[in-house]
């Protein structure tokens, strides 16, 4: 056993439990905001709703009428550019449960394609397939596809095959602002485990050393990205070391962690080949556009208090200049 | 294996947001452009690539799926390549492998991205590893900008030297049909603008834009009967290497080096400064032009500010780069370096129209993103190899 696996399996018997599922993962989190274009079919679908009318569109290639409204035929690829309004009835192809209740593929009366939606008030037990629905209506428009609550049983019409054209269309609408929020529990795994586990108890940096081009990786890895061999050796680095590149960050932007200006630096810990990511900090930016170099020494500042181990532990690298 | 051409292309309208089409539409339109270049159908093409950048720049994962539609792709073989800033020339070489294999005849090749959706820089961010670099992660602007620092000391990669590049890309544009950004620049506006991440300023980087383009490639066979002016693809490659390698060049980007030799051979381009007509090169920041002078061998390594300092890449000079006006013309990333091949196709097709280099016959297309580590190259011909 070398030493990289009883390092892990240290790691794991040293009270970090004993499955890999009791391991502490790290939380992260996306969080992104969307202004995302409808396209010309979809916003007169979404528009639409608040008028009580279910918009489709007609293939003029293979006459089939897509529900809702698409701007392409999905059999044959064609534009599909006449909007017409089907009934707001149909029956269901098909029926499922799941935690948001029960959802039904839809063939609204006129229509060649199955809407997906809720079902209303009925359990799978009071269900079939083929059976009458009817369009629910949310009491105010939102402009959103929810602007049809659902679709029940009770009082669906017989069926009719009509497909009228659209008339006196409302103004489409073309954004939907949208937020995808993405939380995620990431495996350390042992060697960022036991990396940001030395942060965290001795404010110590270590990687591993290739045993093929002896170069010291930080991150940590169980293998060397340009020999391919499996990694030996834990190795301390210091936490001092040189800048490689930086440049001055005046930009802003959404998600951003520091005010601007400050100074965003690739930085080579000594006794590592490799880069680490991080600020430059205890130096007003127009000296460090004057000062700093491809070169110039740095030391970590580490934040007061109890390490959480991770790397911003390190409040920022600081300049070490030899005058 | 087949040789395989170009036979068509198509762009969108570019624009910095595109509130008229939806992601499928926008695809559409450049298909609809590529087909009525090509003379052909839906009917006529065997397969589909689909190349786009991250998946959070749309927010619709699996895009291709939800394109399949707007593709014609019902029933075919479709797949979607995703690879870094040079994704477009990425599914170009997926596309091209399909046929030089004998899979399929004829292949459409569709990139694109609609970067007005979403929060770029932030999207960007998130191609950093959660443990190590996203927390201090600027899109990828700050990296870009930091070795263009360091390549300023090291091979004189200077502040003005980019700025020309700016100059010329930006009035090249003009002549571009396609591209949204016209404005004309001078050396001072840029070293005037406001910087981003310095030496990164305003206008050293190109916009952000909604965007396709499409291209089909046909087989040898499949060529004669579609175009008497086909563009074969003479060599095509995409290198990549460990981000976090030990000891990691950052002043040439090696791959792109190993994508140009492997090219250049298969080619039989000895001397690319005088064997090139035109370049087309995917400048996601100006000072990227510059390295690529060198890691392509328009020049030595350190004479990147001399060549451009020389006028030799101007329209007028001897090695015109970026005629199209590159990315400061337009940038819907995923698509810009399959833009960069459907002008290069323009370019030695004599197609090119007001930004045409005159009697060019043989382009040099490369590709990739603000990020160093992916890196693509092709060799565009009037002839075969
Ligand atoms: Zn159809
Ligand atoms: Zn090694």
């Amino acid at each position: 056993m070398d030493r990289t696996t009883s390092a892990s399996m240290e790691m794991r018997s040293e009270g970090l439990g004993t499955t890999p599922s009791e391991h502490p993962a790290f939380a992260g989190r996306i969080e992104l905001p969307y202004k995302l274009t409808t396209g010309r079919a979809a916003s007169v679908f979404l528009a639409e709703l608040a008028s009580r009318r279910i918009v489709g569109s007609r293939c003029p290639s293979c006459a089939r009428v897509l529900v809702p409204a698409q701007d392409f035929c999905a059999e044959c690829g064609t534009a599909a550019e006449e909007l017409v309004v089907v009934a707001s009835a149909g029956s269901l192809s098909g029926f499922t449960e799941t935690a948001a209740g029960v959802l039904g593929l839809i063939r609204l009366d006129g229509a060649s394609t199955d809407l997906v939606h809720r079902i209303l008030d009925a359990g799978l037990a009071d269900l079939q397939v083929g059976q009458r629905v009817a369009a629910r209506w949310a009491e105010e428009a939102q402009g959103s596809v929810l602007d049809i609550v659902g679709f029940a049983a009770d009082d669906a019409p017989a069926a009719s095959e009509e497909v009228r054209p659209l008339s006196d269309p409302s103004d489409p609408v073309i954004e939907q602002p949208y937020r995808l929020r993405l939380d995620y529990q990431h495996a350390y795994g042992p060697y960022y485990g036991r990396l940001f586990d030395e942060i965290a108890t001795s404010r110590r940096i270590q990687g591993v050393r290739c045993p093929r081009c002896e170069c010291v990786l930080v991150p940590p890895r169980e293998y060397c990205d340009t020999c391919f061999v499996r990694t030996a050796e834990w190795v301390d680095v210091a936490d001092t070391g040189v800048i490689k590149a930086f440049s001055i960050i005046h930009l802003e932007f959404v998600g951003q962690v520091r005010e601007p200006p400050y100074i965003y630096a690739e930085i080579v810990l000594d006794g590592a080949a490799t880069r680490l990511i991080h600020t430059v900090g205890g130096i007003e930016v127009e000296e460090a556009m004057e000062r700093l170099h491809p070169g110039t020494a740095v030391r970590a500042v580490w934040k007061d208090g109890e390490p959480v181990g991770t790397l911003e532990d390190i409040v920022y690298f600081e300049p070490v200049f030899d005058d | 294996m087949r040789d395989v051409a170009i036979v068509g292309t198509g762009q969108t309208k570019h624009a910095r947001r595109r509130t008229d089409v939806s992601q499928a539409g926008l695809v559409r339109e450049a298909v609809d452009a590529a087909l009525e270049d090509a003379c052909l159908t839906f009917a006529d093409i065997d397969s589909v690539v689909v190349a786009s950048g991250p998946a959070l720049f749309g927010a619709v994962n699996q895009p291709e799926k939800w394109l399949v539609d707007a593709l014609g792709g019902h029933m075919k073989p479709v797949v979607r390549i995703t690879s870094g800033g040079g994704t477009g020339l990425a599914g170009a070489l997926a596309a091209m492998n399909q046929v030089s294999s004998g899979f399929v005849e004829r292949v459409l090749v569709v990139a694109y991205d609609k970067l007005s959706e979403g929060a770029l820089q932030y999207q960007i961010s998130t191609l950093y590893d959660p443990f190590w670099g996203r927390e201090f992660a600027v899109g990828i602007m700050g990296f870009a900008a930091a070795y263009w620092r360091a390549r300023i000391d090291a091979l004189g990669h200077t502040e003005e030297a980019a700025a020309l590049v700016s100059v010329k890309n930006h009035r090249n544009a003009m002549r571009n049909p396609y591209a949204h950004v016209k404005k004309e620049v001078t050396v001072e506006d840029v070293l005037a603008s406001r910087p981003l991440a310095w030496p990164i300023k305003l206008l050293d980087v190109p916009p952000i834009s909604d965007g396709a383009c499409a291209v089909i490639l046909a087989s040898e066979d499949a060529v004669p009967s579609i175009t008497s002016t086909p563009a074969w693809i003479r060599g095509m490659a995409y290198y990549g290497e460990a981000d976090n390698a030990a000891n990691r060049f950052m002043l040439q980007s090696v791959p792109l080096q190993l994508a140009a030799q492997r090219v250049y051979k298969r080619a039989g381009i000895v001397n690319p400064r005088r064997q090139f007509d035109v370049a087309e090169l995917q400048e996601p920041y100006t000072n990227f032009e510059l390295s690529y002078y060198e890691g392509l061998g328009l020049c030595r390594s350190g004479e990147a500010a001399d060549l451009i300092a020389s006028g030799a890449t101007e329209m007028e000079g001897d090695i015109p780069c970026n005629p199209s006006g590159g990315c400061m013309g337009a940038n819907p990333i995923g698509a810009t370096a399959l833009i960069r091949l459907a002008e290069a196709a323009l370019q030695v097709t004599d197609k090119a129209g007001e930004r045409q280099v005159p009697g060019a016959r043989t382009a040099l297309v490369q590709a990739g993103g603000g990020w160093a580590n992916l890196r693509g190259v092709a060799v565009v011909g009037a002839d075969r190899n």
